[in-house]
């Protein structure tokens, strides 16, 4: 089979397209830097976990096909895991997680005619020192990849991620947040890229995020900590911890 | 596709784990004899490392020595170290070897976990530990690279603390309420038979009680033998693992036995 230009451009076309399209409709994930650590916040549906630790100071969290986020999370865990032992934890950063070892692999894979796109968008989050060192990646399906600071989004749309990053780019202006403002802020932008993703009316981000959860979704949220005794900073919050930021 | 498993991950990688192992092989296999001839007495060896329990789980107290032959290494060794969050070792033997089987198990532990998304069960972080000490067998053998660990850990099933030991092959041993390992330990053996039968099991004791008699023991052990570093040159390391997890004793509170101790 011989390809063309041409047909090597439509390819890549099509193949964005179908990805674009598979993930409009998938749950907005939110990272933010907060004095505790770096919150990770999202709903998903039933049992289908989208938020994941990867190493040390790493998690990860994304939309998409699950198999496709299992894909890419377990090439990071595996990659954080054989470095880090080689090496020492101090050397596995975002980085080299998300650079070296995920980027290049993704656009090779994506640029290949004759492979399936992976349907996945990701966030990745590193917890630092301070939360001015905290880091955020967004690792796009065709292995494109963007740094954030403070908070990184992952959302369906352009549209959706615009808004998302707009609220919480108002709100987190200057200050680093608290960890119950956070998880608040957090709870809000996904509301409000779920709303811009499937062009909702409801004014009221409340009522978003309400219908979501009654419709079978679940809250889910991680926290990478900041200063942590534990081998282990990261951890989800309990559906207690959550049940105060929820509307009823 | 390693399901988990880290010696599998890294050889997928090309990670030279266990260089020690691969070295030690060419000793045992008689192709490096050059340094088989030097290698003893290069080796960091004899320690006390001790594990008992107590009222809320497993207390660990070393001396801080490391020694090879009988040139002293360093008087701020430490020789009990975490496992994850929930498991401790402490380790007599060869430093190279059992330092580098520690990092190796933490590594596989926290990959299980989150390559997996479940935890390891006490009785796989048991096993893990079986297997690294029979990867270094040839070493053991030869007398150099060998090491004996004691692990503790809190079963939150059974709710409370149990201590494990090894043989050089692997086998794994359970005991009862205490455990210790070492050059020093051959030689106060008898002494924790005495003090479960006059002053009661380990396990209705206090921290404070376990320590203080744990602390009397190690520098018993450093009387009768020169490896072990005692209670009176440096501060001797304490943690515990309880239902809460792995935590340092506090020092001040080591501090004021040993003090006691040292006046006695």
């Amino acid at each position: 089979m011989a390809f063309t230009p041409y047909d090597w451009q439509q390819t890549l076309r099509q193949k964005a397209d179908y990805v674009e399209d598979r993930l409009r409709e998938g749950s907005p994930v939110v990272g933010l830097s907060c004095h505790e650590g770096v919150l990770l916040v999202t709903v998903r549906r039933a049992q289908q976990q989208k938020i994941f630790e990867i190493y040390d100071r790493l998690a990860f969290a994304g939309l998409g096909n699950q198999s496709d986020l299992e894909t890419i999370r377990q090439l990071a865990v595996d990659f954080a895991h054989a470095e880090g032992f080689a090496r020492s934890p101090q050397d596995v950063s975002i980085q080299r997680v998300v650079g070296v070892a995920l980027s290049p692999a993704m656009k090779r894979s994506f640029s290949d005619p004759l492979r399936l796109p992976l349907v996945v968008r990701g966030l990745f989050a590193q917890v630092g020192e301070t939360p001015e060192s905290d880091l955020f990646y967004l690792l796009n399906y065709d292995g494109e990849f963007s740094l954030a600071h403070r908070f990184g989004v992952a959302a369906g749309t352009e549209g959706a991620r615009e808004a998302m990053e707009r609220l919480c780019s108002t709100r987190t202006n200057k200050k680093i947040l608290k960890h119950d403002a956070a998880i608040e802020l957090a709870l809000e932008a996904w509301a409000v890229g779920r709303r811009e993703a499937l062009a909702e009316s409801a004014s009221d981000w409340r009522a978003v995020l309400s219908q979501a959860l009654k419709t079978g979704g679940t809250a889910e949220a991680a926290l990478l900590e900041r200063a942590s005794r534990r081998e282990r900073r990261f951890r989800f919050l309990s559906a207690d911890e959550l049940k105060p930021f929820l509307p009823v | 596709m390693s399901h988990g498993d880290f010696a599998k991950l890294l050889e997928a990688y090309g990670v030279p784990g266990f260089a020690w192992a691969v070295r030690l092989r060419r000793l045992a296999a008689g192709e490096d004899e050059a340094h088989a001839q030097h290698a003893d007495g290069v080796w960091a060896h004899g320690t006390t490392v001790i594990a008992v329990k107590f009222d809320k789980g497993v207390l660990n107290v070393a001396d801080r020595r490391a020694t090879s032959g009988n040139a002293i290494f360093s008087e701020e060794a430490e020789k009990i170290l975490k496992l994850d969050d929930e498991t401790l070792i402490a380790i007599a033997g060869s430093y190279a070897a059992a330092f580098e089987a520690v990092r190796f198990l933490q590594h596989s532990f926290k990959y299980y976990a989150r390559s997996q998304l479940q935890e390891m069960s006490l009785e796989g972080k048991l096993s893990e530990v079986s297997r690294v000490l029979s990867r270094s067998l040839p070493g053991a053998l030869q007398g150099i690279g060998g090491f004996l660990p004691i692990v503790s850990a809190f079963d939150k099933e059974r709710n409370e603390g149990r201590i494990f030991f090894y043989d050089v092959m692997g086998a794994r041993f359970e005991s009862r309420e205490f455990g210790a390992a070492g050059s020093g330990a051959e030689r106060i053996r008898g002494s924790f038979e005495y003090i479960v039968r006059t002053k009661g099991p380990f396990h209705t004791m206090t921290l404070e009680e376990a320590l203080r008699e744990t602390l009397l023991l190690l520098e018993i052990a450093a009387s009768l033998d020169t490896a072990t570093g005692g209670i009176r040159q440096s501060l001797p390391l304490a943690k515990t693992v309880t239902a809460e997890g792995v935590s340092d004793v506090p020092e001040e509170l080591v501090r004021s036995i040993q003090k006691a101790l040292v006046k006695e």
